[in-house]
Formats: C-alpha cells, structure tokens, sequence
C-alpha cells in the first residue's frame, strides 16, 4: 500500500501538467510525459507558443548575430552623410552619432541581453529553491533568520540592490549576473518555501517519512517536483525582469562594458539625439520591449498550463 | 488594532535593523575606498594624506568600532556627514526627498486609477472582443520598460506636437503648474507597468469573486448588475489589489532613479546613484535605511487598509 502512495507521489499531478486525457496509452518515462505535455500545451495555447516561437528566434539571431548582422556593428563610419543617418536600404534601422549601423547593433545586443538574463535566472532559480525548499522544510531558527534576508533583501527596490552591488563590485558582465541575482534569489526562496510547506503536511511525505526516507530524499524525490510548477512560472516571467533590469543598469552606466553594443547603453547613448534621430531610440527599445513581452506571454501560458484549476 | 501596528512596527524595525547591518559590513568588505578615490580626484595618493583623511572620517578605527559609533548615532536620529560634501546626510535627503514622493506618488495615483479602470471594465466585459483588446494592453505595459516609454515621450513629443518638457526643476509649491508640467511625463512612464499589473490583478481576482456562491445569491435576490460589480465584486476582490499596489511601489522608487536622470530632477534617485560610484558610505546607509522605511511603512499602510475594506479582519 505505501508502495503505491511513494508512486504516485513521484508521478504527481502537478508535476509536468496535466495528462492528456484522450490519450488512452499514458507515458510514463520522463521525457514521453514532457513531450506529451507539450504537445497538449502548443494545441491549447497559441499565444504561448507564438512567445515560444519568438523566444527561439531571438536565440537564433543572438547565436548567429556575425550572420544576420548587415554591417560590423562597432565599425564607425566618417563623413557628414555617415552620422545619425535615417533608415534606408542599406541601413535598415539607421545609423548612430558615430556612423555604426543600428541593426547590427541591434543584433549583437540580444546577445549581452540573453547572456544576462539566463545565466541570472538559472542561479537565481536553483539557488533560490534548493535554499527555500530547505528552509521550508526544516523550519526552525535557520528559518526564521533566512526569512529575515529575504525581507531585508526584498525591502530594497531591486534597481537600487542591483545598483549597489554593480557599483561597488565594478562593472563587468560577470558581476551584472551576480547582482541581478542576488535580487532575484529571494523571490524563488520565499515561493519554495511557501510551496515546502505547504507539501509538507501531504500524505505521501508522512508515507515516505514512515517508510524510513532520509530528509535529503524526502526533498529531492518528493518536494522538488511538486514545487516546480510556480517555479518554472516565476523562472519564465523573472527572465523578462532581468533583461530589464540589465538594461536598466547598462543605461545607467555602470551594466555591460561600453565596447559590448547592449540595448540599455544604446538607448541612453541615443537620449542626446532623441529629437534629430528617433530611430536611435525606437529600435533599441523596441527589441528589448519585444523580448520581454514574449518570455511574460510564455509565463502566462506556462502557468495557465501547469495550472489547469485557474484556466477560466 | 493599536496593538497590531504597534508589533508590525517592531517586526519593520528588526527589518530594517538586518538591512543595515548587512550593507555596512558588506560596503566596508568590497574593494575601491573612498578615501582613494578622494586623492584620486585631488591628484596625489601618498600614504601620508591617506592616513590623515581615513583620520579626519574615522575610517581608521576598527571595524566593529566603527559599527558600534554609527549604530548608536542611528539610534539618536544622527545619520553622520557625507564624505565628500561633509554636509549632514539628513539635510541632503531632506532637500531631495519631496521630489521622489511627489514622483511616486502621483505615479501611484495614474496607476492605480487606470489599472482599476481597465481592470474592472476587462472582468465585467469579459470573454469579448475589449476584454482581449485590454488584455494585449496590460500584457505590453507591463513588458515595456519605463525608460523606454519615457524616451519616447521626449521624442515623439518634440517630432510631432513640438512640446518640450520645460528646463530647470520648480517646486510643486513655487511654481505648480511647471512643476506638473515636468512631473507628468516621467510619472505616467513610471505608472505605465504597475497599472498593467494592478490590471491584471483586479481582473482576476474580480473574476474569481463573480463566480462566487454569494454573487449568485444576490443575483438571485435581483440587485442590478451594476450593484453586483461595485459594492460585491470589487469590494471583495480588493485584498490581493491593495497587496499588490504595496508590493509595486518599491518597484516605483528604483524606477525614480532613472527617471529623475533623463528629466534631470533633483530627486533621491540622483543622491543615490552617485553616492554608490563615490563610495559615500552615510549617504549610500542611510538612502537604504529609508527604502526599507518606506517600503515597510507601505506594507503597514496595506494591512491597515485590510482592515478599513474588510471588517472580519478588523474584528479578528
């Protein structure tokens, strides 16, 4: 009988979504559940698999950004005609105040802007889980003083923690990534832990416990895949907050090194010519806010998804 | 209820307490010191005037000296001096901070009124053609970034109704409606994406409401639809709406940063940001300490405002 209850714990209803019912034959190995899934998920949500589709296109231009660019993007041009040139046939998106071509720019941008925002989000999510699934679990004093972190770190706006930390590590990509991650941690910490404690009190943990488990296997096998799924959806909308946050601090300054083009720095190197050279302004931001609008398209549907009793 | 502010104000203390614990260790325990980069800008760095300027800002004493100094000036309401303009930290922020609250705030006021608005229009139309067409928008103002709606407010502004933001910042009490002139802009770009997400909110949290047992009854009991969504519908779906509102406005203050840089205010966000590149310890500790004030103020504000929309929480 405990038998059965370890089972179906570790094949949860919550874990990859829901079965698709229709389907007679269920799958169980993890990649045939995780396929099914998202078959079910690209037929019930277009709009999600639309963000999908732009997500991946994204990556590919990003990846091969020396192919799609027309022109180098750090080549300045001389000449009168060459500066703040509108767009045109040969250069589709314009040109800057020092004659570099805006699409290519454009281009090489999403690369510093999804390096960012993934290596960002991977830490901040396992980093995060793994400290509130524990938390949670344990309880305790450890607890409590982890909490406070969490309300500490989370009373600062997130501009001015990544602000601070940016600045007083130096500007480097590297430490970008660690301070957009240290603001970001503590909103998966608490989500797990709100997550832990909840599955704490199930059935299937007391069954484990009584079956002898050690915690370590109570957490991993038990508590990590049933708390995934609001993790998954915090992951997929937090990405778009990095990419903002990142060109937040580019813009401010003090994110990517300026030889790197990055969108953040592009936009506020355009702020001198805004009214001579909208296009300086206006592609820039435009591929940011089209990036962001995806990953938080995906989220919604991801969660929709994962999530069938919120589907109205 | 007395009681309950009271220990809410105690656990926002303790709050506040580990913020500045952690940022004065952690400031004094990364590399780059700000007496370095005072020599540095002065042209010379000898030991000698090293030694005499870590002595004149008591940077020589030892750490946990140092911690106990500052900690019991904290107590006494003496923020200390900056390091760099040696003025009292309080005063700096005093002339600074009413810009930023004015910013956020009326930031909040544009975001709150639209978000509800289009909250509410989307959950009572919902399933139409304006529900879909409120929601696309809600889902875009919260993926655009606020600097970027900013920029194109200069922008498109000056290309195509010739309007520019006037230059030189006027108090909202000298000058009113040139202050509004400056502030509006940068406060719609600020509100732009905590109205989507209240917008969001409200439609979800009012849909869930209108799918309750007691909607129906009042409906079965014939109140007009109209009646049903604003005294039952709203009231009762406020909760997570006002929880939201107080989580956004932290979010507010780190967008003032930007925003008061592209329309040059003088406002926290500049204190800030250049306190943090010149090492000014005080300025940068005490900044932090009042967004966490602020922040738990807020959070207070919120759970007294449960109790204002909802009497059960207010007896219980």
């Amino acid at each position: 009988m405990t038998e059965v209850v370890v089972e179906a714990a570790t094949i949860g209803p919550s874990e990859l979504g829901p079965t698709p019912a229709q389907n007679l034959e269920v799958r169980t190995s993890r990649w045939g559940r995780f396929w099914d899934s998202a078959k079910l998920f690209a037929k019930t949500h277009k709009l999600g698999l639309a963000s999908a589709l732009v997500i991946i296109l994204m990556i590919l231009v990003a990846v091969f950004a020396p192919i799609v660019a027309t022109h180098d993007p750090v080549k300045t041009t001389r000449g009168p005609d060459a500066r703040l040139g509108a767009p045109s046939t040969e250069h589709w998106f314009g040109t800057d105040e020092l004659g570099r071509d805006v699409f290519s720019r454009v281009v090489y941008g999403a690369r510093i802007s999804l390096v960012v925002a993934t290596f960002t989000v991977i830490i901040s999510t396992v980093l995060g889980t793994v400290v509130g699934a524990v938390s949670g679990y344990f309880g305790g004093k450890v607890d409590s003083v982890l909490q406070r972190i969490v309300d500490a770190v989370m009373s600062i706006p997130v501009l001015i923690l990544a602000l601070f930390v940016v600045s007083l590590m130096g500007s480097s990509i590297r430490n970008v990534v660690l301070a957009l991650s240290i603001v970001f941690t503590p909103r998966f910490a608490r989500i797990a832990r709100g997550e832990m404690l909840r599955i704490k009190t199930s059935d299937y943990i007391t069954a484990s416990h009584a079956l002898g488990a050690k915690p370590w296997r109570v957490i991993r096998r038990h508590g990590m895949p049933n708390l995934l799924a609001p993790i998954i959806v915090l992951a997929s909308l937090t990405f778009g907050q990095a990419m903002i946050a990142e060109a937040a601090l580019s813009f401010l300054g003090v994110g990517a090194p300026i030889t790197e083009p990055s969108w953040g720095q592009m936009l506020s190197r355009s702020r001198e010519y805004l009214t001579i050279a909208w296009w300086t302004v206006v592609f820039p931001g435009l591929a940011l806010s089209v990036a962001v609008l995806s990953y938080n398209l995906f989220g919604d549907s991801l969660r929709d998804h994962l999530d069938p009793k919120l589907v109205r | 209820m007395i009681e309950f502010v009271i220990r809410r104000l105690l656990g926002g203390l303790v709050v506040l307490y580990v913020l500045s614990t952690v940022l004065f260790f952690v400031m004094r325990a990364v590399p780059g010191d700000v007496v370095r980069l005072q020599l540095a800008d002065a042209g010379s760095v000898t030991p000698e005037r090293m030694a005499e300027i870590e002595d004149q800002l008591g940077l020589d004493e030892p750490i946990l000296s140092q911690y106990v100094t500052w900690l019991g000036n904290i107590v006494r309401g003496d923020f200390g001096e900056s390091l760099w303009e040696r003025r009292p930290v309080t005063e700096m922020i005093g002339e600074r901070l009413p810009v930023t609250i004015e910013l956020a705030v009326l930031a909040i006021i544009i975001a709150v009124s639209m978000g509800l608005l289009i909250g509410i229009a989307s959950a009572i139309k919902r399933g139409t053609a304006t529900d879909s067409l409120l929601r696309v928008t809600s889902v875009i103002g919260l993926s655009v970034p606020n600097f970027f709606v900013a920029l194109l407010f200069i922008t498109f502004l000056s290309l195509w109704f010739n309007y520019v933001t006037p230059l030189g910042y006027e108090a909202l009490w000298n000058d009113p409606w040139k202050n509004m002139q400056q502030m509006i802009w940068p406060a719609i770009a600020l509100g732009v994406s905590v109205a989507a997400a209240i917008a969001r909110l409200t439609r979800s949290s009012m849909l869930e409401v209108l799918h309750a047992d007691y909607i129906r009854t009042v409906r079965a009991k014939g109140a007009s639809e109209r009646l049903i969504n604003y005294k039952h519908a709203l009231r009762n779906s406020l909760i997570p709406i006002i929880t939201l509102i107080g989580l956004q406005f932290g979010a507010l203050l780190g967008g003032t940063v930007i925003l008061e840089s592209i329309y040059s205010l003088p406002g926290i966000g500049g204190l800030v940001f250049r306190a943090v590149q010149q090492r000014d310890y005080p300025v940068i500790q005490a900044c932090a300490l009042l967004y966490g004030a602020i922040f738990v103020f807020v959070n207070i504000v919120v759970d007294i405002a449960y109790g204002w929309i909802d009497p059960r929480i207010r007896r219980s």
